[in-house]
């Protein structure tokens, strides 16, 4: 009697401990915040949608390098002292620039370090930057919209016939 | 605690830790406060020809730089000596200039000597302190009294410090490098009249046999000739070429023979004659290169009659039937070729033997031919610093040096029987050039940081690894880290601080000036005169690699030389006393000692025993045996100079008779990588009475005792699981 029940609770345990692992394999377990909250109010909305400023403006790296690059302190400090340079948020900007100190802005896609992904090529191949980040020109608050998996690569490289060889982007 | 209470806690606790795990994984993305120069773009990397400077062999480089810094450095494509390989000290260059222990700015004594107690100071400071003392010698009359103590050095700075001390008017211009193939221009000088270093054409060659030259690890200029040696193995359809080997000690090099010869050390020179002597005897000799040179056979023969075979055999410890084989195989097989190593030219009777080598060359028809050796269009050297050295050291000893400058890191790779490093002592002022606090640096009054090599100008010409004339540029591809400067402007500032004559000998006002004269005079002449045009394609190049046209220069024995007789070997150290012949190898890691402040090459396991971080001693398993002393244990080397002890690494790719000590460690400085780490051999060496002249580092007897089983060993692979020594033995 005794020992049925033993048996029995050590089958309901390791059924459940194995039930957890395959949910935790299953489930897209993902800690990263897909809108993180970022150390100035930036609104990719008024930039891109209002004042219709085009994306390789600011990140102008991406057509020639791997990484898209973001502005350096001094390029938004430029348009700053004459836009706008008393609202609350310009202020926090001159803050750093004062400190000479970068802006630690939250990082919001990324790719693991086994990961080749140069912007230049998809750029070059007339990929839409909303391909991938989104409709950024709606959006308030940066935030990831698509899941950065391999799979979700492989669907794009395989409707447009690129590439899909694993040398391609894990070298 | 109530069990209540316990369950809450437990739940608090478990709950915590999980959303601890949930905290946002968002890395910080960090830009530029001020974007970056024009031709900086983040992500993608910018690629600098340069030359690598560790070595004489001035390898070609190209360095990836990306975001302003430093990244990977490989083989340059197009430069004729490396042909886009490079060595592990090469690639280990760019720790040079990210190491931690860099010095960031000039530094001056403040405690006594070697006490490692330094204070910073300006460069400001530092040039006046120097000039100031170099004025007060020449108020003194006293211009003699400086020296300067340099590694082999090429190019415009070699011009620059030989122009710089004879303008001052001092003749104490050393070059001390261990390793520099003195020997070698020595005997050229002897046999054929010309100082020039050869270029050995290993890759045409159809049987090489090497006395000792271990070109795979240190050998004049290793990439070139493990490259050269890969293309005569496999780069030929039909022909691949027979590698024999002769040396006590299985080096790499060694390893890779197809024939290994354990000559007894020091009778490597009356193997090479006794081979000459069946070759003339079976006239398989060259009868036209005989002719050309002017030799006799039959007089020749007269006069190296006693080199037998019977005698031979008794003096290697070979068998007679095996001298005779190689000897009919290097003669008969076109082109062969006979290379003289280090191993054989460190003995009392080096000279004559490397002479007896280049004879045996001679009757094979191999000088001058495809597959066989010609004059390199390498840069003189010096030929006789050893005994400069010791006429300095006399010369410190007795208190006629008052200031020494010194770049380059003597007291370690200086053997302490030559008495450098209590002479040093006496020496009033040192100033020592390095980047880091090396075992000179810490002697020294004053210490002027040097840039890293791959922050300065320079120029490379490179040693014995090309037939044609090659001129390798080194430029800057980062910005100076620290505030450093390079050697050659700390010399020219000082120069035209003292103004008169060294001022006017020495106009340029930097490193880079020094340079574009250098090409001005050398490479413009050959390449035109648009000299703008020439300067970018160099910098883009890496340097000008000349390969059309052939070089006109030739060997020609002297007829009125005499013919090599190399006496037995002498040693130090009693035979009764002391059993066992010392060896001593440059690692392949360390050189002489050059790589050990790089941790990449201090994890670098070496290639045949794979120990790593550590220095060692080699032991026929035999010998061993009858000494107790079992693989990793610890032991004593006692040699007639002094003792050391070491982990024992059993190989038996040694002759019982023979023990080795890789050199390059035991530094008592260095940084923090290399400081402390396994021991300096060197310091076992003892000058061989009667031959105290001669660099003889291999004619050192010691015996060896066991003192414990902590050796502490670390090995890469399974000790003694790396070799199959049922596939060698003696």
């Amino acid at each position: 009697m005794k020992r049925s029940w033993l048996i029995g609770g050590l089958v309901c345990i390791s059924g459940a401990g194995a039930a957890v692992l395959i949910l935790m394999y299953i489930l897209p377990l993902d800690f990263k915040e897909r809108s993180p909250v970022q150390p100035i109010i930036f609104s990719h909305k008024l930039h891109a949608d209002a004042y219709s400023i085009p994306c390789l403006f600011c990140h102008r790296s991406a057509p020639k390098s791997r990484l898209a690059s973001i502005p350096s302190v001094a390029d938004c400090r430029a348009c700053h002292l004459y836009i706008s340079p008393d609202a609350l948020e310009i202020r926090k900007l001159m803050g750093y620039w004062d400190k000479q100190e970068p802006i630690p802005w939250v990082r919001v896609n990324s790719l693991p370090d086994h990961v080749y992904f140069p912007h230049m090529m998809h750029i070059r191949a007339n990929i839409d930057c909303s391909a991938c980040h989104g409709q950024v020109s709606a959006m308030e608050r940066i935030s990831r919209t698509v899941s950065l998996k391999m799979g979700w690569c492989l669907g794009c490289h395989r409707q447009h016939k690129a590439s899909i060889d694993c040398w391609t982007c894990h070298k | 605690m109530k069990r209540r209470t316990f369950l809450q806690l437990s739940g608090m606790t478990a709950a915590s830790a999980l959303l601890a795990g949930c905290q946002s994984q968002n890395e910080k993305l960090i830009p530029y406060l001020i974007p970056p120069d024009e031709g900086v773009t983040p992500g993608r990397a910018n690629y600098y020809a340069s030359s690598c400077n560790l070595c004489p062999a001035g390898c070609g480089i190209l360095v990836r730089v990306s975001e302003g810094r430093a990244k990977k450095v490989e083989g340059n494509l197009d430069h004729p000596v490396n042909r886009g390989r490079l060595c592990a000290r090469g690639q280990a260059i760019l720790q040079e200039l990210y190491h931690p222990d860099r010095l960031q700015q000039p530094l001056r004594r403040s405690g006594p000597r070697g006490s490692g107690e330094f204070t910073k100071i300006s460069w400001t400071e530092g040039l006046n302190l120097l000039v100031g003392k170099l004025k007060e010698l020449q108020r003194e009359r006293a211009t003699d009294r400086l020296s300067m103590l340099t590694p082999q050095l090429s190019g415009s700075l070699a011009a620059l410090v030989s122009g710089f001390m004879s303008s001052f008017g001092s003749p104490h211009h050393l070059t001390c490098d261990l390793l520099s193939p003195d020997w070698l221009r020595k005997a050229n000088r002897q046999s054929f009249g010309q100082t020039g270093l050869p270029f050995y054409d290993v890759a045409e060659t159809r049987y090489l046999l090497s006395f000792g030259a271990d070109f795979v690890e240190n050998h004049l200029s290793p990439v070139q000739y493990g490259n050269a040696f890969g293309r005569m193995r496999q780069e030929r359809d039909t022909v691949r070429g027979h590698f024999t080997y002769v040396g006590g000690r299985m080096s790499l090099t060694g390893a890779s023979a197809d024939r290994w010869m354990p000559a007894r050390p020091g009778s490597e020179g009356a193997l090479a004659l006794g081979m000459a002597r069946l070759i003339l005897t079976e006239t398989l000799y060259d009868k036209g290169a005989l002719a050309a040179n002017g030799l006799r056979p039959d007089e020749l023969l007269g006069r190296i009659n006693a080199y037998d075979l019977p005698r031979v055999a008794e003096l290697t410890g070979l068998a007679k039937e095996t001298i005779a084989e190689v000897a009919r195989e290097f003669a008969t097989t076109r082109p062969s070729l006979a290379m003289a190593g280090e191993t054989v030219a460190f003995h009392t009777n080096g000279p004559e033997a490397v002479r007896a080598i280049q004879l045996l060359n001679l009757l094979a028809g191999n000088l001058n031919h495809p597959g066989g050796v010609y004059p390199s269009v390498s840069p003189s050297g010096p030929e006789n610093s050893f005994t400069e050295l010791l006429a300095l050291v006399n010369n410190m000893r007795e208190g006629r040096i008052k200031l020494a400058l010194i770049k380059g890191d003597p007291v370690h790779t200086v053997p302490q029987a030559t008495g450098f490093q209590e002479a040093l002592d006496k020496v009033p002022f040192i100033v020592s050039f390095s980047t880091l606090i090396d075992d000179t640096a810490l002697q020294a009054d004053l210490i002027l940081p040097d840039h890293a090599a791959l922050e300065s100008w320079g120029d490379v010409i490179p040693q014995a690894g090309s037939r044609h004339k090659v001129y390798g540029l080194m430029q800057p591809v980062v910005t100076p880290l620290h505030d450093t400067r390079q050697f050659a402007d700390v010399l020219l500032a000082m120069a035209s601080e003292l103004g008169g004559a060294v001022a006017a000998a020495n106009p340029r006002k930097s490193a880079l000036e020094l340079v574009k004269e250098t090409i001005r005079k050398q490479v413009a002449p050959e390449k035109g005169n648009d000299l703008e045009a020439l300067w970018v394609d160099l910098l883009r190049r890496g340097g000008h690699f000349n390969s059309d046209g052939t070089p006109g220069n030739e060997y020609r024995w002297i007829s009125t030389s005499p013919l090599p007789n190399p006496a037995r070997p002498e040693f130090a150290g009693d035979v009764k006393q002391f059993p066992l012949h010392l060896q001593l190898f440059p690692s392949i890691a360390f050189s002489d000692g050059r790589g050990a402040p790089f941790p990449w090459l201090q994890q670098l396991p070496d290639p045949m025993s794979t120990v790593v971080w550590d220095s060692w001693i080699e032991i026929n398993p035999a010998t061993a045996a009858s000494l107790g002393i079992s693989h990793g244990d610890l032991v004593e080397v006692i040699s007639p100079r002094g003792s050391l002890r070491l982990p024992a690494v059993i190989y038996p790719g040694i002759r019982p008779d023979l023990v080795a000590i890789p050199m390059g460690q035991g530094h008592k400085w260095g940084g923090r990588y290399a400081k402390g780490r396994g021991v300096n051999p060197l310091e076992l060496l003892e000058l061989v009475k009667g031959s105290e002249k001669q660099p003889a580092w291999n004619a050192t007897r010691v015996r060896v005792t066991r003192i414990s089983k902590h050796g502490d060993l670390v090995t890469a692979g399974h000790p003694q699981g790396s070799y199959r020594s049922d596939l060698i033995g003696i």
